[in-house]
């Protein structure tokens, strides 16, 4: 860790430097460490230690980003000299007004030391017992355990300076046998909330309890959707449709139906990244504080996730939402929600007369039709048959095909229980999300 | 700052390692974008950094920092060590690698216009240009961008390879996107995903001819609107070359990767089907089906001279005459076969392990003349540009959607129409192959975003491919 004081003045310093009207430093560093491990052996184990540093200029409303990952001055200087050379022949985007002002950011608790100093040895101790656990059921386990911190700090000639501290722990592993599968993950910023033998057991039960997979025909069926499943659609909807490029581009399933009800009442979606239950960040790349969106509101269309420029657009203040600069894909919700429901797990099962459980999604693709958020995607590692209340037995893999709206159109129950799910950039973002049951699912294909 | 380096891996080989290599790695890269008449983003990057691997007792470790000092690059040394000890205290196998020649080399990437060297502004009146003509009643968003990549290496190792290399690449590509109200249509050119790229400098891009396809697209993004669904059913597909490179890419490219086959990508990105004991066995194809890996083909986006182990540029067949024949391999899986690397290895960067990685993965051309080819196809569908991609996790039941079809009844290209998808199981889709386009329609399709490992890796790969023709086909498959 660099720290904020030796952070700020490196930035400021450069900062004061600027030829430009308006000068922004984005600062992103990392030390990160991960161990893999595949057929019950680690065969990878990696750290690494990187700065970024990107600076946004802008002559007027000419804009130009540069950027290195050095923190020597003089190379520092040379990119943001770039930054200002760029903008020099740069056209002037309208959309343009300012920089963003100094706001006020909650305190949120983003940075554990025991994460950050996890060393190498309990990163191996970890998987030595995981390895044992799967040894003793004479099963193979393939996953990745990593730690790492960072820091975050975004600064402008405007007065903003805002800085982060940020740990994440991530665990997640498939445990295999010869006909079957399992998985489980844990995503969280306090190592000490990781448990490696419970998750291990986990992923154990999900593999034996898929053994002797039987075929399914394709077709309509109910389905629990588990939280991995629910966060990788989250993650789609989110990069296709919550950010307000797609919004005012048309591409978005929610261009032209806000206020308009597209999604069954059980289903409220927002963005908070206040929230500690997820991975909590309190400003965006742009230093902007982040601001609580709905997206869904009982199922109603409500609004999207906005950054400076997108915001201007529309005569409206950014939500918090950038990305960094040197982004294309415009503002991005990180920290999504699924509110959670009133049943537990048992009860979905208890009232499952013929359906599908689903453990996690493979390959989902959200680019079929973004309008109506029509998918496409593969299930793995846990697939089960559940008839009158019970898992009946495991089937193979199927293929989905379904528009998004249709499926959360159909929620019949949402669970008590939510999970933080690894979404794009773990240190600075995840889903929270519970298991969703939706009747009339449309399975398209199955696998061999 | 090479001598410091070399000191380093001196120092790693008396300390009793079995291997250990260093990257250092510098980059620079310039992306420009323009959307509706504005410029959406110009950027500039520079990078640096290095990496030290080692192997200990059989066991890995790896570090990496973006600080070039002597502290750092002792600390990093130690420090690769101290992870490969932890790894071993695990470990009951221990890795060994296959034997390779010790290289000493400089390779550099040939183009005839340095893209660092052609003035921003010529760049932009491009963009300006392409997206101004495709601008018109009902086109949403017009849009396009251009990417230029250079990449100097050093790599050096404990067996006495000291290589340098410098690479430089080039691409771009526009989009139109049409909007009635009601639904949105695509169409990009020359691909989709960013467009087209190659190890090649601007010379490249000024062959893309980007402003003088812009309006042809943005007609087809309209004509899309108004076209009737792609129809639902079995029917003779002919895929134009740039969804071919993809189908190519995730159903021969990924799952010949010896790595994913012996499952050190399970829990991320899945398995294989195409286990060991399928080599040379397996009709993976019709016999019309010949797919190569080759390194060393000029201007492909997976060209090189080395891999990041060292490893000579090579080209070998994956699939020959339609049969299963060969792997993507590093210089540890190789030796489970009997073999040596071929040269598959590859890293995103300096802090990043080498992965086994597509290179350029080519469908080798055929005989046909695309016009024939549809004149030769009773009912059918021409498949162009692709629009969406999903693959299970052993690469078995794909499906994929694209940007635009056409239906093709007694020989003739009859009527557009949108939405087309089109699903199979991989290796009957490959056997259902009777008929491969010539050298004439043929091309090197680059793919800058393929995806693989954790922490994530992004890879720059290639894929030669021409259009053919595949047999009773799912196709429409939406609901």
């Amino acid at each position: 860790m660099i720290g904020k004081e030796r952070i700020l003045e490196i930035l400021q310093g450069v900062l004061a430097s600027s030829e430009a009207d308006q000068t922004e430093a984005v600062f992103i560093g990392s030390q990160r460490s991960l161990t893999r491990f595949a057929n019950n052996s680690v065969h990878q184990n990696v750290a690494e230690r990187d700065t970024d540093v990107i600076f946004k200029v802008a002559l007027g409303k000419r804009i130009g980003v540069a950027s290195t990952n050095s923190l020597n001055k003089g190379e520092l200087t040379d990119a943001l000299r770039e930054a200002v050379r760029i903008a020099r022949h740069q056209v002037e985007n309208p959309h343009f007004s300012s920089l963003p002002s100094p706001g006020e950011y909650k305190k949120v608790e983003t940075f554990f030391e025991g994460t950050a100093d996890f060393t190498p040895e309990e990163r191996a101790e970890g998987v030595r017992r995981i390895f044992k656990r799967v040894e003793d059921k004479g099963l193979k386990v393939a996953g990745a355990f990593s730690t790492g911190s960072g820091e975050i700090a975004v600064l402008n000639n405007l007065g903003l300076a805002a800085y982060q501290p940020v740990s994440a722990a991530t665990l997640r592993m498939v445990v295999s046998s010869d006909d079957s599968s399992g998985y489980a993950d844990y995503l969280c910023r306090d190592i000490k909330e990781l448990s490696v033998d419970d998750l291990a057991e986990v992923a154990i039960r999900k593999c034996l309890d898929s053994r002797g997979p039987r075929n399914l025909k394709p077709g309509r069926y109910d389905v629990i959707l588990e939280p991995p499943a629910i966060g990788e659609l989250l993650e789609w909807m989110s990069m296709i449709g919550f950010g307000a490029r797609s919004y005012q581009e048309e591409t978005s399933f929610l261009s032209g139906r806000l206020g308009e009800k597209i999604m069954s009442e059980k289903m409220t979606i927002y963005d908070d990244g206040n929230d500690p239950l997820g991975i909590a960040m309190p400003f965006d790349f742009e230093g902007v504080p982040k601001q609580r969106v709905y997206f869904l509101n009982k199922g109603v269309a409500q609004d999207v996730v906005y950054d400076s420029e997108t915001a201007n657009r529309e005569g409206k203040v950014s939500t918090g939402h950038a990305l960094p600069p040197s982004s294309r894909s415009g503002p991005m919700p990180l920290n999504v929600f699924v509110e959670q429901g009133n049943e537990d797990e048992e009860e979905m099962m208890a009232s499952m007369e013929r359906g599908i459980l689903v453990t996690r999604f493979h390959y989902v693709n959200g680019l079929l039709n973004t309008r109506e958020a029509l998918f496409t995607g593969m299930t793995r590692d846990g697939t089960f048959f559940v008839e009158d209340g019970k898992v009946k037995y495991p089937i193979g893999n199927l293929r989905f095909t379904e528009s998004m709206l249709r499926a959360f159109s159909n929620v019949e129950m949402v669970s008590k229980g939510r999970k933080a799910i690894n979404a794009w950039w773990e240190e600075v973002g995840a889903a929270v999300v519970p298991t969703i049951l939706i009747k009339d699912f449309n399975f398209s294909g199955k696998t061999e | 700052m090479k001598d410091l380096m070399k000191d380093s891996i001196k120092e790693l080989k008396r300390k009793g390692v079995d291997y250990a290599d260093l990257r250092k790695v510098e980059s620079r890269s310039q992306r420009i974008r323009v959307k509706n008449g504005e410029v959406e983003g110009i950027s500039s990057s520079q990078d640096s950094g290095f990496g030290i691997r080692v192997l200990k007792d059989g066991a890995w470790g790896f570090s990496s920092s973006a600080v070039i000092s002597e502290e750092e690059v002792e600390r990093v040394a130690s420090e690769a060590l101290r992870i490969a000890s932890a790894s071993a205290s695990v470990n009951k196998d221990k890795s060994k690698l296959s034997e390779e020649e010790p290289w000493v080399d400089l390779y550099q990437s040939s183009y005839s216009e340095d893209p660092f060297q052609i003035p921003l502004e010529e760049k932009i009146e491009l963009l300006m240009k392409a997206v101004e003509a495709m601008k018109g009643d009902k086109i949403r968003v017009a849009e396009g961008s251009l990417a230029f990549d250079r990449e100097w290496k050093l790599f050096l190792n404990t067996e006495g390879t000291e290589i340098e290399q410098v690479i430089t690449q080039s691409g771009g590509g526009i989009v139109a996107t049409a909007f009635d109200g009601q639904q949105v249509q695509k169409r990009s050119y020359p691909n989709s995903s960013g467009g087209d790229f190659a190890t090649k400098g601007y010379e490249f891009v000024r062959g893309l001819k980007l402003v003088e396809n812009a309006e042809r697209i943005r007609e087809e993004a309209i004509a899309l609107l108004s076209a009737p669904e792609c129809p639902e059913g079995e029917t003779d597909i002919i895929i134009g070359g740039s969804q071919l490179a993809l189908q190519v890419h995730e159903s021969c490219g990924h799952p010949t990767e010896l790595d994913r086959v012996l499952g050190t990508e399970i829990s991320y990105a899945g398995g294989s089907f195409l286990g060991s004991d399928k080599l040379n066995k397996l009709q993976y194809g019709s016999n019309l089906v010949n797919i190569t890996a080759d390194a060393t083909l000029e201007g492909g986006l997976g060209t090189f001279g080395y891999d990041d182990e060292g490893v000579k540029a090579q080209r070998t067949y994956l699939v020959r005459r339609g049969l299963f024949v060969g792997y993507l391999t590093s210089r540890e899986t190789a030796p489970l076969l009997g073999q040596r690397s071929n040269g598959a290895m590859r890293a995103d960067g300096w802090n990043r392990i080498p992965l086994i990685r597509m290179t350029n993965i080519n469908l080798e051309p055929g005989d046909w003349n695309l016009e024939d080819l549809i004149a030769d196809t009773r009912e059918g569908i021409y498949l162009e540009t692709n629009k969406s991609w999903s693959i299970d996790d052993l690469r078995l039941n794909f499906q994929f959607g694209t940007e635009i079809g056409w239906e093709i009844r007694k020989g003739k290209r009859v009527r557009m129409v949108k939405n087309p998808i089109y699903t199979g199981i991989t290796p009957q889709f490959w056997n259902s192959l009777d008929a491969v386009c010539n050298r004439e329609s043929w091309h090197i399709w680059g793919i800058p975003n393929c995806g693989k490992g954790e922490p994530s890796q992004i890879m720059r790969v290639a894929h030669g491919t021409s259009p053919a023709r595949f047999r009773k086909v799912k196709v429409g498959v939406k609901r």
